[in-house]
């Protein structure tokens, strides 16, 4: 009795979250992949049925989707680069040691406070043609003579949907890399400056590599949020194709489109991304560090 | 001599220099965009849209601070109804969430049994499925079961959303406690439960407050869930009405500013008050030592 009871301790500890994570996220991706394999659009609500993998092929034939995914790989590429970049920068730079760290920190942290939403809102009174910050400051240099459009081509508003989505996710890479560099040992840095190496060894021996398995959780998290952009793509530039990714494309697809089928395999292609990128953030978060 | 300590006082001004100019730099491009938007809520409507060269407005407004703040406005009623929404279901997400991944973390880094492996894996990969992957079965879910606009509910979607995170961080932060400590509780006689809370329990609490600013923030942001799930006045947070007002037919971009910072100042508040705690929660959580 005792032993089953401790055999099953474990699972009956487990209940809540698998109660929790069956009903809201195991049924219903089942439910979209279900979904997914039907003809299933609401202008014909009384011809559903099951019509196999036709839904994932006429995406993969149809333009947009190619479109859109040069996009998601654009979003996702400059985020990652950005984000690890800046965020192991400004780690170091609120490393040191002043009176005001703690407010640095502080206002560090500011956007990551932000949602999503608002984050483009306040971005978009940045770069907006009439109102924007950006234009007067051009126009007042004398460097453009009328306003320009900065959300009307595909590159540049891709670029700046990046740097917004990137400016939300640094300050937690930053934190995650700050906690990292807080880790190391400071008896390492002491011993290493008696062996005679100089900053640029010390860093490139020591600093680097121990803070290298901080960065790499700094890269999966920022990626998962690169794929999964939506607000900030809505705020900007509105419900539109410009600078759709598979996200913003799989919600007009569902939403405007009312093409229920389509809009699932859509989301499915999106986890099956997801997951190729997944299978390194599971291998990264069950490294283990030395020192 | 002279030269050597020429060069010192050069280097440590070269120092200053770089550090000054780092600074300069961080706090333009972190607080600039906030700046600006305060600077537009504050701006009177007719002059936003002129010409102008200058950035600062010639007049200052407070009009529209004054008009959100206040519940009888139309538009104050909204916003001030949403944050109280966010309010809620931030609580709501917080008592059940906390509890939860506590449990699940718990359990996993701290227990042997059959799966373990397996079950933590499947929790952390949900964390690459995007909310559009679930949310019309969940739409359905909701009107079967009549949970729309249910605050209960809908934070429980939330917690679903960021189980896997905490949970993580959690048990990566429990399993740096030697196993001995809880074997020589139990030797002298506690069961699994006190040593839990007499042990585990206060060595942990940078990691559960670290945690409950993510929940915290994660809730306060929600946009995707709730547009679909919780339309209705009486749910829908303020992420969403903040939205509206940049997309009702007559846009008013004072307004919508102020409506940002506004909805910005209770997590920016948070964040300032739980970060002591972040950093120490996530240099044992975030990487297995």
């Amino acid at each position: 009795m005792n032993i089953l009871r401790k055999k099953l301790l474990p699972y009956l500890l487990l209940t809540p979250m698998i109660l929790v994570m069956g009903v809201l996220v195991f049924y219903p991706i089942t439910a979209t992949f279900s979904y997914s394999l039907k003809r299933w659009k609401l202008t014909s609500p009384g011809d559903i049925h099951f019509i196999g993998l036709q839904n994932y092929s006429s995406i993969l034939e149809s333009d947009s989707f190619w479109y859109s995914f040069q996009n998601t790989l654009f979003i996702l590429t400059a985020v990652v680069l950005l984000t690890s970049v800046v965020g192991f920068l400004t780690s170091i730079f609120l490393h040191i040691e002043v009176k005001w760290s703690g407010i640095l920190l502080a206002i560090a942290m500011l956007p990551w406070a932000l949602p999503p939403y608002v984050n483009g809102i306040l971005w978009k009174f940045v770069f907006s043609s009439g109102y924007g910050f950006l234009n007067k400051v051009v126009i007042g240099l004398g460097l453009a003579g009328q306003p320009v459009e900065w959300l009307n081509s595909r590159r540049a508003l891709l670029l700046i949907v990046s740097l917004v989505v990137s400016w939300r996710s640094i300050p937690f890479t930053a934190l995650v890399c700050l906690a990292g560099r807080q880790s190391i040992p400071g008896g390492l840095y002491e011993a290493a400056r008696i062996d005679g190496g100089n900053r640029y060894t010390i860093f490139r021996r020591i600093t680097l590599p121990l803070m290298l398995p901080f960065v790499a959780i700094g890269i999966t998290s920022a990626s998962v949020t690169a794929i999964n952009v939506f607000d900030e793509i809505i705020a900007l530039s509105g419900y539109n194709d410009l600078g759709a990714n598979l996200l913003v494309e799989s919600y007009l697809t569902t939403f405007s489109f009312l093409d229920f089928g389509k809009g699932s395999a859509l989301t499915y292609l999106v986890i099956l991304f997801g997951t190729v990128l997944g299978g390194f953030y599971l291998r990264s978060m069950n490294k283990e560090v030395d020192y | 001599m002279l030269k050597i300590q020429h060069e010192r006082i050069l280097t440590k001004v070269r120092k200053k220099v770089g550090y000054l100019t780092a600074l300069l730099i961080f706090l333009l491009l972190t607080l600039g965009p906030f700046l600006w938007t305060f600077i537009l809520s504050v701006t009177p409507e007719y002059a936003m849209l002129e010409k102008t060269p200058g950035l600062l407005p010639e007049t200052v407004t407070f009009d529209n601070y004054r008009e959100l703040l206040t519940a009888d406005t139309p538009r104050g009623g909204l916003l001030i109804t949403g944050i109280g929404n966010a309010i809620k279901a931030v609580c709501a997400a917080l008592t059940l969430g906390i509890p939860v991944s506590m449990l699940t973390a718990y359990t996993l880094s701290r227990m042997e049994f059959c799966g373990r492996r397996l079950i933590r894996n499947l929790l952390l990969i949900t964390m690459v499925i995007p909310v559009m992957a679930t949310i019309i079965p969940l739409y359905r879910l909701f009107v079967a079961r009549q949970w729309l606009n249910d605050v209960f509910w809908l934070s429980m979607v939330y917690v679903s959303s960021y189980l896997p995170l905490t949970t993580w961080l959690m048990s990566n932060y429990f399993a740096t406690f030697p196993k001995e400590l809880e074997e020589a509780a139990r030797i002298d006689g506690c069961g699994l439960l006190s040593s839990f809370l007499r042990i585990i329990l206060p060595a942990s609490y940078p990691i559960i407050l670290s945690a409950a600013l993510i929940m915290f923030l994660n809730t306060w942001s929600q946009f995707q869930i709730p547009l679909i799930l919780a339309s209705s006045l009486e749910t829908k947070p303020v992420a969403i009405v903040v939205s509206e007002f940049m997309t009702k037919d007559s846009i008013q971009y004072g307004l919508t500013a102020a409506a940002g910072i506004i909805a910005v100042f209770p997590p920016a508040l948070a964040a300032l008050v739980f970060r002591r705690f972040l950093i120490s929660g996530m240099m044992n959580g975030s990487v297995k030592g």
